[in-house]
């Protein structure tokens, strides 16, 4: 069920990878497009980490802002592709391509509310990679796209954050709060109610006149553009919703991550977005199901050597036990939840990620490629290729 | 030793990625100053689940509640700061709740960037200045802030950076360069970053000391390793398990634990170590701060004991 799930996922166009801060998200989000490209996909694995996070699970020191294809060798059939999403680069280029007029264009991009903090707003970084998203899903050169979400706390902020730009940059609204800036570039308090006035005294009193008027020219020459945001926004939503996208779940056994995990799936599902499955990172391997045998008669161990195994091994089983309740949870749902036990080293290179792979998705001994060396060119060759759009 | 230099201060702010256990660093933290007879005040920031759980207590909310005598907890939320600071500034209510209950106003809050974040760095420096009423003196004698864990923490804190150049008059760029002037004064605030013995994580925690020092002109003063699996067994132990291991024996260790099993556990545990040294090595030669390593604790949940336990061990480092 578990394998139906994930492998569905990955035949899919778009896969976003979600769960909250700290639980191994990138590192999913690249071992699932690792494991795709193995079966034949042209995988692009897209993060939006100020940290560079990907690029270390992926062994390499520095990723740009440009695909950037990974040396997979012979053992994937397919390609994989990595990059990292620049919030304001991405901003700009929008403002480039949609800005109506050269002039708009300049109005906006010398604009110093837009230089110093467009790409701080609350929710760009999230609005930013639904953009890069409608982008890339209309690349040719990509069979699948795979989406790391931003590392927030909650993890559902990925999903509402986009809707919190765009209502700042809704004008609409916001026309009427600083329409005197509009009108005359100066305070008049001249506004349609007085709620309104006292707002706008508020913003005055707190923010300053410069910064408004700053704001409202901005404003003034975004106007243009918002109505294509907004129905790219739209459209995002609607290929998020479609059979061509897939949500998977990332949590850790601890529970917070748990409960944030399971909230996720619920949104989700209320959002009409379609679910995959659960990811569960590091969990714990408990040591007695580890052994082999009985054990047969007592082994000849110093006490003090007996009382420090006896030691390790209780601290581990107790982690482990402590990892299968928490998991208990998950399964209750009836989802699909893929296991990763905990590794003995963390996952920094394409090595470690192959084998985080492999426990998303065991090859099946059928499979073409995967953990196994066979001739490229060839296999390439009888590879099926996708339409190219 | 390294908790009399953060004492010192009247300031400590924890930053870290997410999941390192930042907040139980702060609440161990506080509980250290406190155990010494410092009134402490824990800071949270908009925590789903804040740190008063391990401390026995309900949760904390927007006022300080104290959670033992003299050690106080407060879990700000980032909007609930910003209403409060209207409500401030407006002073007449009627018209504060007029513009609490507009929409523009949510609109413009929600994503307005860095106000939010700046107006509640503001909170936290005026928490940090409160005294009492009638002695003057200072109403805590360390503020201890677990800083979101957002993208990476110094975003967080480079918010009153960017708003004293954006907004370069008024008093939000006035109160901008108050706090950004609270966090640059090494006699009155202490940066600290928490990591655990995982290479992103400790990737990050360079990463960020590195950008405080040339974005932000802040040193941090220690990094708290959390989680380190300590040692378990003497030298000649460990030769042992690999030894038996490479043998295949067999036997028991004791009823119902196969040597096997006790064998694997301690495979575990001597990789778990290696690593733990491996990045202990690459923070100390990474970062000239003093190391503070606290240990993994084996327990089902954290409470009270577990994070006394934690307090001693800051106590003696």
């Amino acid at each position: 069920m578990r394998e139906e799930a994930l492998a569905g996922a990955l035949q899919r166009r778009i896969l976003v990878v979600g769960g909250a801060g700290g639980v191994g998200k990138t590192t999913t989000a690249a071992a699932l497009g690792l494991r795709a490209a193995q079966l034949g996909r042209r995988v692009l694995v897209c993060t939006i980490d100020p940290s560079r996070r990907l690029a270390t699970s992926l062994g390499l020191k520095t990723l740009g802002d440009q695909p950037r294809r990974l040396p997979l060798g012979h053992e994937a059939l397919g390609e994989m592709w990595a990059m990292t999403l620049d919030t304001k680069r991405t901003f700009d280029a929008l403002v480039q391509r949609y800005a109506g007029t050269e002039e708009a264009r300049r109005r906006i991009l010398d604009n110093r509310f837009y230089k110093g903090v467009s790409s701080a707003l609350a929710g760009s970084h999230e609005y930013m990679a639904m953009e890069k998203l409608l982008e890339l899903s209309a690349d040719a050169r990509f069979d699948l796209v795979v989406l790391d979400t931003p590392p927030t706390r909650h993890a559902l902020d990925f999903l509402e954050a986009p809707g919190r730009m765009m209502g700042f940059l809704d004008t609409s609204v916001l026309r009427w709060f600083l329409r005197p800036y509009f009108v005359a570039g100066r305070l008049t308090l001249k506004v349609a109610t007085r709620t309104g006035a006292m707002a706008l005294a508020l913003a005055d009193r707190v923010l300053g006149l410069q910064f408004l008027q700053d704001l409202s020219e901005f404003f003034l020459a975004f106007d243009s553009m918002y109505d294509g945001f907004k129905q790219r926004a739209a459209q995002v939503h609607a290929l998020l919703r479609g059979a061509d996208a897939a949500f998977v779940v990332v949590a850790a056994p601890a529970s917070h991550a748990l409960t944030e995990a399971l909230f996720f799936r619920r949104r989700l599902g209320e959002a009409g977005m379609p679910f995959a499955a659960f990811v569960v990172n590091r969990v714990h391997p408990d040591p007695l199901k580890a052994a082999r045998g009985e054990g047969g008669p007592a082994a000849d161990l110093s006490p003090a050597f007996r009382e420090a195994l006896l030691r390790v091994c209780e601290e581990q089983r107790r982690l482990a036990e402590a990892d299968r309740r928490a998991l208990a949870a998950l399964l209750e749902t009836g989802e699909a939840v893929a296991v990763v036990p905990e590794r003995e080293s963390d996952v920094h290179d394409l090595r470690g990620l192959r084998e985080v792979a492999e426990a998303l998705l065991p090859p099946r001994p059928a499979e073409a490629g995967a953990g196994r060396r066979r001739g490229g060119a060839r296999a390439r060759a009888a590879r099926p290729r996708r339409p190219r759009a | 030793m390294i908790l009399d230099r953060l004492l010192a201060r009247r300031l400590v702010v924890l930053s870290g990625k997410g999941g390192v256990g930042k907040s139980v660093v702060g609440a161990a933290l506080a509980l250290a100053a406190h155990a010494r007879g410092k009134r402490v005040l824990l800071v949270e920031i908009d925590a789903p689940q804040p740190a008063s759980r391990y401390l026995g207590v309900p949760p904390s909310g927007q006022r300080e509640a104290e959670a033992l005598p003299g050690l106080f907890t407060v879990n700000l939320g980032l909007a609930a700061t910003m209403d409060e600071y209207v409500r401030h500034v407006v002073k007449v209510d009627l018209i504060a709740r007029r513009i609490l209950e507009s929409p523009v106003y949510h609109r413009f809050v929600a994503a307005a960037p860095g106000l939010k974040e700046l107006t509640t760095l503001g909170k936290i420096m005026v928490l940090e200045e409160a005294r009492e009423r009638w002695s003057r003196r200072p109403r805590y004698d360390l503020v201890v802030v677990d800083a979101p864990a957002t993208g990476h923490g110094l975003a967080f804190l480079k918010v009153p950076l960017a708003a004293s150049e954006a907004v370069p008059v008024g008093p939000v760029g006035a109160n901008a360069r108050r706090v950004l002037a609270m966090l640059r004064d090494r006699a009155r605030t202490a940066l600290c970053v928490v990591a655990i013995p995982e290479e992103m994580a400790v990737v990050e925690a360079l990463e960020f000391a590195r950008m405080a020092q040339d974005e932000l002109g802040v040193r941090p003063e220690a990094v708290f390793l959390n989680a380190c699996h300590e040692r378990r067994f003497r030298e000649a132990e460990e030769a042992e398990v690999l030894r038996l291991s490479a043998a295949g024996a067999q036997g028991t260790v004791a009823p119902g634990v196969p040597l096997s099993a006790a064998l694997f556990a301690a495979r575990r545990h001597l990789r778990r170590r290696k690593l733990t040294r491996f990045y202990q090595d690459r923070l100390r030669r990474g970062l000239e701060v003093p190391l503070v390593s606290l240990p993994f604790l084996f327990t089902d949940a954290l409470d009270l004991g577990a994070l006394r336990i934690l307090a001693e061990r800051l106590e003696a480092a």
